[in-house]
């Protein structure tokens, strides 16, 4: 899985592309990871580019939600394709983590 | 009907092969796109809990795919010979949870019944059957 990452204003945005499986999860864990540990002012997981997600990579976006919070920075999930919104959806992940449209709300959602 | 079969070890490092299969399957097949998320979410899910819950650290079981589409549907059998466990007894995750109390335990198996039409479970002569279904609407 190819993983960019963007500054904008202070928040990291990044850009996980294709597919989050098994094998993606740990290397994504450690991106995100970095990126909490870089004390942005928001950290946002802009999914545009993400076509497939299973438990394992559900469980990064657990670990990387609780990391932020006790960090004090503020987390969001946006621009999830249909399908990988089902799984959050069916998971209750939106109960816990903030889940916007697209980028652009889930910058509002930080400030 | 078209079908396809295949053994495989019940590694976790077989987990990319045994999606090609299934997408393999899915293009001769001409099935709906959308579908073959719901079947590559759940061959990950029941393989890995084979692969990493099911072998003990004498032997590697031996696991077999079967997918078979029809007309009205698409079944996909995931039988292996590791010891006996029927996943539809794990306790249903809190999904209410507060992001504290979380855990990811069992929500593979939950999101595969969630999103599959049927889900059931045998266990004869040795192995562990579970067997997955999912109508095609007839439009």
């Amino acid at each position: 899985m190819d993983m960019n990452t963007e500054n904008v204003d202070g928040i990291t945005v990044a850009l996980p592309a294709g597919r989050l499986d098994f094998g993606a999860a740990g290397p994504f864990q450690q991106q995100l990871e970095q990126a909490v540990a870089a004390k942005p002012r928001g950290l946002i997981v802009d999914c545009s580019s993400l076509d497939y997600v299973s438990s394992a990579g559900l469980r990064v976006f657990l670990v990387a939600a609780r990391a932020a919070k006790a960090a004090g920075i503020g987390f969001a999930v946006s621009s999830m394709k249909p399908a990988v919104k089902e799984v959050f959806d069916l998971t209750g992940f939106g109960n816990v983590i903030t889940l916007c449209a697209d980028r652009a709300a889930a910058v509002t959602a930080l400030a | 009907m078209k079908t396809a079969h295949w053994q495989l070890p019940g590694d976790a490092e077989q987990l990319p092969a045994a999606i090609a299969f299934l997408q393999g399957f899915w293009e001769e097949a001409e099935l709906p796109m959308a579908l073959g998320f719901t079947f590559e979410l759940a061959l990950e899910e029941v393989f890995l809990n084979v692969a990493l819950h099911g072998a003990d650290s004498s032997r590697v079981p031996s696991v077999e795919l079967a997918v078979t589409a029809s007309d009205t549907e698409v079944v996909l059998v995931v039988a292996d010979d590791a010891r006996p466990f029927d996943p539809l007894t794990l306790a249903t995750p809190d999904i209410g949870a507060a992001l504290e109390d979380r855990t990811i335990g069992g929500l593979g198996v939950h999101l595969v019944r969630q999103m599959m039409d049927t889900v059931s479970y045998t266990y004869e002569a040795g192995h562990n059957r579970l067997r997955m279904t999912k109508h095609l609407s007839q439009s």
